[in-house]
């Protein structure tokens, strides 16, 4: 165990704590509405560094590093659409969503949802589809939180993942919304801090960009197209725009990334946090997939293309910095696996125990309902990490392309098209969800060269517009509806 | 540009000069919302 990078882990976890008592103390925990959205009083920069740091989970520095060190530049695809997600969600969809929601009184993703396509079913199917898959996404965020924590300190894997599920589940518990949104703040500085340390230190060791693109065309010049190894995926354009999609529009589709419109102080706030996102995403998106590309260079017999940009530091970078490096990759998954949490324990309080079980119960109740629903799906989540089903790790790509792929569409059209109705949203969840499944599942993105999150949105979106105008005689959008969505589109009261 | 073919340079370098470009017009045809008052919306 290496008493340094300790000491920075612990250092790291006392600050996340702090602010989850400081969060609690601020009166997170008064009503629904603080619990689950703050108060709906977060500032720009706020919004939008729990927004990226949020969509930043873990993988950027286990399987951005891995992409880097196996494909190449290639990689960069998955980067290219991901600089401009941020803005694009809070351009396209944020200032509108703060306002409808605050119009109808939606505190979750899933109830704004039911609150534009008025059905029961919306809320089931929605809920329970968000529910089950944002359960697993947050299990694979404990995995590696555990996996990473016992790869430094050297506790056993069971002790480590307590203590990890521990300290995201006691500040979520706290301090709801307001504490993961100001420790997501506060992890997306240290993740970048860390990564960009980690870049510059490869960077001086192959002596630039210009020396280590060199060094790699003598050992593959395949390597610095932007086809991949061996060109294995030339003329692919559709998993080329698939890759930039999934990262840049796709995030109009998870639930736990639109919430973040639904917390902002006022509708304005996605103006600026639109320019810090971009801000932010030019230092950070790139960097663990560059690194994984100097590893190439500097590591060339790597065994675990995961464990590129871990064994990068643990090379380059003295022990100190290593520590820091250690935070910044747990802040990854910690500020994903937070978010993760408190989305589904809300959405299973809200949208399912208060719509369906008990719709009396108490604004009071209810912040404990969800505190109760957080704390039960972390010690789920915690037994079920302990035997590490072997496949959830690897699902999670297609997790977020099912997100994605169901739930875009109709968030898109929710302030967008006054002819997207119930009807309309229930069939596009439904058929992009499945359609981006059943692609991932029976591999059909390498007989047809496209991508599962553009097949499940291409289908998602068709079924929105056909159903839509096939129904909308029979299912027309309620008058108070299009008022509100009038209201939303207004800007300074015109 | 940094030896890489120019398909490449333009993958690194084209998609954030894209995105810059992208938040700059944002910012300015969005410059008008800065008059929603926040005490303007009212709660249901």
């Amino acid at each position: 165990m290496n008493t340094t990078v300790v000491l920075f882990l612990v250092l790291y976890y006392v600050v996340v704590l702090g602010i989850g008592f400081w969060a609690m103390r601020r009166g997170a925990g008064h009503d629904l509405e603080g619990f689950l959205l703050g108060g709906r009083k977060i500032g720009p920069l706020v919004t939008a560094l729990t927004l990226q740091s949020t969509s930043m989970s873990g993988f950027m520095f286990l399987g951005a590093g891995a992409l880097g060190y196996v494909e190449g530049y290639w990689a960069l695809w998955y980067a290219a659409g991901d600089i401009g997600g941020g803005v694009v969600n809070l351009s396209v969809i944020g200032r509108r969503m703060r306002k409808f929601s605050q119009l109808t009184g939606a505190l979750t993703s899933i109830e704004y949802l039911e609150t534009r396509y008025p059905s029961s079913a919306i809320r089931l199917i929605a809920g329970g589809l968000t529910v089950f898959l944002l359960g697993v996404y947050v299990l694979a965020q404990f995995i590696a939180g555990g996996k990473g924590m016992a790869l430094v300190t050297g506790l056993p894997y069971s002790v480590a993942l307590l203590v990890a599920v521990g300290v995201i589940l006691l500040y979520t518990f706290l301090g709801g919304y307001l504490a993961v949104a100001f420790t997501d703040f506060f992890q997306s500085l240290v993740m970048i801090v860390g990564v960009v340390w980690i870049a510059i230190a490869a960077l001086i060791e192959v002596g630039g960009l210009g020396a280590a693109n060199r060094a790699i065309a003598e050992l593959d010049p395949t390597l610095l197209s932007v086809w991949g190894r061996g060109l294995g995926y030339e003329g692919q354009w559709g998993i080329a725009l698939g890759a930039v999609l999934i990262f840049s529009i796709g995030y109009m589709g998870w639930p736990h990334v639109v919430t973040r419109h639904m917390a902002m102080e006022r509708p304005a706030t996605a103006r600026r946090a639109g320019a810090y996102a971009t801000g932010w995403n030019l230092l950070f998106v790139s960097t663990p997939y560059l690194v994984g590309i100097l590893a190439i260079v500097i590591l060339p017999e790597l065994g675990d293309p995961e464990m590129a940009i871990f064994e990068v530091a643990g090379h380059l970078l003295p022990t100190a910095v290593t520590g820091l490096v250690m935070a910044a990759i747990m802040a990854a998954i910690m500020s994903t696996a937070d978010s993760l949490l408190l989305q589904t324990g809300s959405i299973a309080s809200r949208d399912l125990y208060q719509r369906f079980v008990n719709p009396e119960a108490s604004e009071r109740q209810m912040v404990w309902v969800s505190r109760g629903l957080v704390l039960l799906i972390g010690v789920v989540g915690y037994v079920v990490a302990l035997v590490q089903p072997p496949t959830v790790f690897g699902i999670i790509i297609f997790v977020t392309s099912i997100l994605g792929s169901a739930f875009l569409p109709a968030y898109f059209c929710a302030v967008w098209w006054k002819k997207a109705n119930t009807p309309g949203a229930l069939v596009s969840m439904v058929t992009g969800a499945t359609v981006a499944l059943v692609w991932e599942l029976v591999g059909l993105a390498s007989v047809t060269s496209l991508h599962p999150m553009l097949a499940g949105l291409g289908s998602s979106t068709l079924a929105m517009v056909v159903v839509s105008l096939a129904t909308q005689r029979v299912a027309p959008v309620a008058p108070h509806i299009l008022a509100a969505m009038d209201e939303a589109s207004l800007v300074g009261g015109r | 540009m940094f030896d890489l073919p120019l398909s490449t340079t333009l993958l690194v370098f084209g998609f954030p000069a894209f995105w810059i470009l992208y938040t700059l017009v944002f910012l300015f045809v969005t410059r008008r919302w800065e008059r929603d008052a926040p005490d303007k919306e009212d709660r249901p």
